[in-house]
């Protein structure tokens, strides 16, 4: 009996399932809620730009991370939603590991008239291309659907 | 290499920018909201099993170490004082004395509540003193709970029951020596 009654069936042992309740709240911050408000209503990426060392920064930031200077409104600006592919992977398996159907290009874009790059997925069929340098543009959901978060974005198309 | 910076002028201290509940009701700031997926599936091993499968029956399983002459419960299926397996199983009854207790006034999900929860350690007889598992007290109010009192286990209906310490509703309070 008891520990000396060996156990070989893995199954047998009881199995206490459950659900763990995790949510996720992100708020975008101040600088991150003009972004997207701007961008629920048009087809700009909204960008702040040093006043002491001319960096600029896309999503837009209240301080730059260099010099610490506040950045005050009128250097905020509107820049078109266009950059190159500064970097680029293919992605074949989902978040679970699990094979995706379609593979997906996700890419680090350089985008224009700023110091920054941002995460996007880059729509095309060919995985066999070299898509380093490539200059691509945003293409965003339809006015009335979006919600004013990043999937506004849907994905960059190459011009 | 990157050069050190001398900051001579820093930013003004920035009040920061509050966040109300309205805030995110009314959609008034952009947020992102992700609810994910988190599934657990928590082996029990074969003493806790044991013990739980046997509360679906209405029994409270304790195992007996031998050489340390005590009972275990809930079950293990080593004794931790002398390291030795424990080898025997036995019923005990669902009576026993209030060893520690606490008043609740919050919730399991940590919400403040008017009526108190009274939860605490249950020392079964049979097992040696100051030996017990938590669960909740029940038909007694707060002013009347008391360490040492003499209770007994409310059980759910039979066909309600699943394999869980819920299988026990609460203990209650013990009159008259017994049913």
């Amino acid at each position: 009996m008891g520990f000396l009654e060996k156990q070989t069936d893995p199954t047998s042992p009881m199995h206490w399932r459950g659900d763990m309740q995790a949510d996720y709240f992100y708020p975008s911050g101040v600088a991150g809620d003009k972004f997207f408000k701007h961008l629920m209503e048009n087809d700009t990426f909204l960008v702040s730009k040093c006043t002491k060392c001319n960096k600029t920064y896309c999503p837009p930031r209240l301080y730059c991370e260099d010099c610490y200077v506040e950045i005050p409104n009128e250097n905020w600006k509107e820049v078109p939603p266009m950059g190159r592919v500064k970097l680029y992977t293919v992605a074949k398996l989902n978040a679970h590991g699990k094979k995706l159907a379609t593979p997906k290009i996700m890419a680090l874009i350089d985008i224009e008239g700023t110091n920054s790059a941002m995460l996007g997925i880059i729509a095309s069929g060919d995985i066999k291309k070299d898509f380093s340098g490539v200059k691509v543009k945003a293409i965003f959901r339809q006015k009335d659907m979006r919600e004013g978060t990043i999937k506004d974005i849907l994905y960059f198309e190459e011009i | 290499m990157v050069e050190k910076k001398e900051y001579k002028e820093w930013p003004p201290y920035a009040p920061g920018t509050y966040v109300r509940e309205s805030d995110i009701r009314d959609k008034k700031i952009t947020y992102t909201w992700w609810e994910p997926e988190v599934q657990y599936s928590w082996s029990l091993g074969q003493a806790m099993s044991k013990f739980l499968l046997g509360l679906k029956e209405g029994k409270i399983y304790g195992i007996h170490c031998k050489p340390c002459k005590r009972v275990l419960v809930p079950p293990r299926m080593f004794c931790e004082y002398c390291y030795g397996p424990t080898e025997e199983w036995i019923e005990l009854p669902d009576t026993g004395i209030i060893e520690t207790f606490s008043i609740s006034y919050l919730d399991p999900d940590a919400r403040r509540i008017e009526d108190p929860i009274l939860v605490g350690v249950v020392d079964l007889d049979g097992t040696p003193p100051h030996h017990g598992f938590m669960h909740y007290f029940g038909e007694m109010t707060k002013d009347e709970i008391k360490i040492g009192m003499k209770v007994k286990a409310v059980w759910k209906p039979e066909n309600e029951r699943e394999g869980s310490i819920t299988d026990i509703k609460y203990f209650k309070p013990l009159k008259g020596g017994g049913d």
